[in-house]
């Protein structure tokens, strides 16, 4: 996954030690757990954002992205919205840090051709506190997002294999340290 | 009279700088400098599994994701007394090469060219002059003057539909830009240019690093890219690196220059007078004797006199920061204890603490890794030092200044490039002779240990406890702390505040000057500053975060 040569890429955004910030990043690992999905898609975890997901947003056709999102709702009403229905603006940076995925996107239509880009959200419940599980709210919606994930990518053809064997349920999907519980050896 | 100016965040993305200035006679006399976001990353390691430690660190940040993993991973391998095979030791060091290669320009282009470069007004420019200009810089990445011509109609269209893009809520038009429109031109369509470049440069990093952002190849005791150590992954590894190290020698310091040369005034302005670097790539297993990238300090400018660092000397202090008590305590001995105030520069205000060098405040990252290995006769450091003080016709103590920050990181990236080639060469002897070894057993132990690094921003240590195989302390002292910290407890001022005094500014409501300082420490730990628009103080339907 040095970049993606695939034609449509998932990509989860977030940090996964502000619990609900996580949620696309989570959604990404449990994705990988549960299905197969064709060579031509990339599941991709984007992590803490930065420029360099324009390595990833560059070099794809079609882009879906999971990602926490303030729209006012309840924590953990799921939405889909179009990129273009985003607010657009890109402000003089201060620090690289304020390099966002919108920014990302919209800069890879500087270079290239932008993907065309979908993005799956839920409104979170906390973004601030420090923790690497989702919380509650979120978590109960996680299957409803998962559900519009696979929606989105059977619009566009995508049908993955569920693979065999039992999944279990874990708020905290992401694999730090290989899924190792804390203070395991 | 005096006059307050604070500049304060607005938007939230990772986090928030805050700078609070005192203006006197159209100087700054006095400032304050506030990291507005607590950063509690130690109290969720606690308890934990030292091994997995640097799975949490490299997500605090998606702009330092490298640095945090290989400083945490060395502090266990300190604590434990595992020492990593020379293989893990050459590849930890292309894979942080390849950091500083992405960092340094984007920031120089992304961020910090906005400064100095007036983007409107490179719609003024010449095309065919602008083409001349560029090949006068450097003939080997000069663009005709349609390559000119289409930036300029790109440019156009974001101004004339009134959505400048990323060029926005900056301070066009504003009388400290000293460019022509050619050279503003110039620098817009290398700012395009770089674009491209970081993707190849963000591709170099996932080579032996499985994936950016967030590498997953390190472990403590070496790295797990085993397999990478094929001919076509070393081969594309090296193919990426010239790309980036072309544009590096052709665009980024020849532009630097060209940019330096409209600002020498900038090299009596913005500068500190102690630095500290830990030095970085190590060049055997013992440190920091290998060092290429020497450690040491520097006291009041004087390069006669490079000290060496003594970790036990390094304190953090919380008297004007968020946090219980006075106490000036050593990081491996530090707490993590908030206890929020009302902001008040003249009592606590900022969430970073103030780490001082046995009680003074540093200036770490390019310039003191530059003045460091100057004075201690770096030969690549000081022929491209040398070069460059040449070329501007500065003299040497210009380099104590935002100038000299700013070329600083240029050349410190050039140096760092035509290392990695060098390194590649010797992965490849090394694979040549079958010595592949990227993992050290080790034994668990209780213990103490230290991670010192050097990265893009500069001086970053992580320092761990380790008990009955678990994290019982974690503290970790970034280079922005150093750089953006407030007050210590004797009340002196942290290098950002200190750097700014003395800084000439024009219109107090474009403080244009500052962000220039300010910006060129490459400001980061998860903060950011942002200037107060109420015009784009808007508040949004909808927000990605």
């Amino acid at each position: 996954m040095t970049h993606s040569e695939a034609d449509t890429v998932v990509l989860g955004v977030g940090n996964v030690l502000l619990r609900d910030e996580g949620v696309g990043v989570h959604m990404i690992h449990r994705l990988r757990r549960k299905y197969e999905f064709p060579e031509h898609v990339d599941l991709v975890d984007g992590g803490t954002l930065g420029l360099n997901l324009l390595s990833v947003v560059c070099g794809c056709r079609r882009l879906v992205v999971i990602d926490a999102v303030r729209n006012g709702g309840e924590p953990g009403e799921v939405f889909v919205l179009r990129f273009e229905e985003l607010p657009f603006h890109v402000r003089a940076k201060n620090s690289l840090h304020q390099v966002d995925l919108v920014e990302a996107i919209t800069l890879a239509g500087l270079i290239s051709d932008p993907p065309e880009t979908i993005i799956v959200g839920i409104e979170p419940l906390d973004t601030e506190g420090w923790g690497t599980e989702l919380t509650p709210p979120v978590m109960n919606q996680i299957t409803l997002l998962e559900e519009r994930v696979l929606e989105q990518l059977k619009f566009l053809g995508v049908c993955p294999q569920e693979r065999c064997g039992n999944f279990e349920e874990d708020s905290r999907s992401f694999p730090f340290g290989e899924g190792k519980l804390p203070g395991t050896p | 009279m005096s006059q307050r100016v604070v500049i304060d965040p607005i938007t939230r993305i990772e986090g928030h700088l805050r700078i609070e200035v005192e203006i006197e006679n159209g100087k700054v006399k006095n400032a304050w400098s506030s990291g507005t976001l607590f950063r509690g990353i130690e109290m969720i390691l606690k308890g934990r599994d030292p091994r997995d430690a640097w799975l949490f660190t490299q997500r605090a940040c998606g702009v330092c994701t490298y640095v945090h993993g290989l400083a945490s991973v060395r502090s266990v391998e300190d604590a434990l007394g595992v020492k990593a095979p020379n293989m893990a030791r050459l590849l930890r060091n292309l894979m942080l090469g390849a950091q500083f290669l992405h960092d340094h320009p984007v920031h120089f282009y992304a961020l910090h060219a906005l400064d100095w470069v007036d983007v409107v007004n490179a719609l003024k420019a010449d095309p065919k002059r602008t083409a001349r200009l560029a090949a006068s810089v450097s003939s080997a990445a000069a663009s005709g003057a349609r390559d000119f011509e289409v930036v300029q109609q790109k440019l156009k269209s974001f101004v004339e539909s009134g959505q400048l893009g990323p060029f926005a809520n900056a301070y066009w038009g504003h009388s400290a830009y000293n460019l022509t429109p050619e050279a503003d031109l110039l620098a817009a369509k290398h700012y395009l240019d770089c674009l491209q470049m970081q993707v190849k440069a963000a591709q170099l990093h996932a080579v032996f690093g499985g994936k950016n952002p967030h590498i997953q190849s390190l472990t403590v005791g070496g790295v797990t890219c085993e397999r990478d150590l094929s001919i076509d992954r070393v081969a594309h590894f090296l193919f990426q690196l010239k790309e980036v190290k072309s544009f590096i020698d052709n665009v980024y310091v020849p532009d630097l220059l060209a940019v330096a040369s409209f600002y020498k005034d900038w090299g009596a302005i913005g500068g500190n007078s102690n630095f500290m670097a830990y030095g970085e790539f190590p060049q055997t297993d013992s440190e920091p004797d290998s060092l290429f990238l020497p450690r040491g300090a520097v006291f009041d400018r004087n390069l006669g006199n490079v000290v060496p660092v003594d970790p036990s000397k390094i304190t953090e202090h919380v008297k004007h920061s968020w946090y219980e008590g006075e106490a000036a305590l050593h990081p491996s001995k530090g707490e993590t204890k908030p206890d929020f105030t009302p902001l008040n520069t003249e009592d606590r205000y900022s969430w970073l603490k103030a780490p001082r060098y046995d009680g003074h405040a540093m200036e770490v990252g390019p310039l003191a890794r530059v003045l460091v290995a100057y004075a201690k006769g770096h030969e690549p450091t000081k022929k491209l030092v040398d070069q460059v003080v040449e070329t501007l016709a500065i003299p040497p103590a210009a380099l104590f200044s935002t100038l000299g920050r700013t070329a600083a990181r240029a050349i410190n990236t050039k140096v760092i490039a035509d290392a990695m080639m060098d390194w590649t060469t010797e992965l490849i002897e090394l694979i040549k002779k079958g010595d592949t070894q990227t993992y050290q057993a080790y034994e668990w132990k209780d213990g103490t240990g230290m991670g010192l690094n050097d990265v893009p921003r500069g001086a970053l240590g992580h320092w761990i406890q380790v008990e009955d195989k678990k994290i019982g302390n974690y503290q970790m002292v970034v280079p922005s702390t150093w750089n953006l910290g407030p007050r210590c407890s004797s009340d002196i001022l942290g290098p950002v505040e200190q750097a700014l005094i003395g800084t000439p500014v024009a219109d107090p409501k474009k403080p244009l000057e500052i962000l220039r300082t300010v910006h060129s420490f490459d400001p980061c730990i998860a903060c950011a500053v942002h200037v107060i628009d109420p015009h784009s103080n808007e508040v949004y339907k909808i927000r990605v975060i």
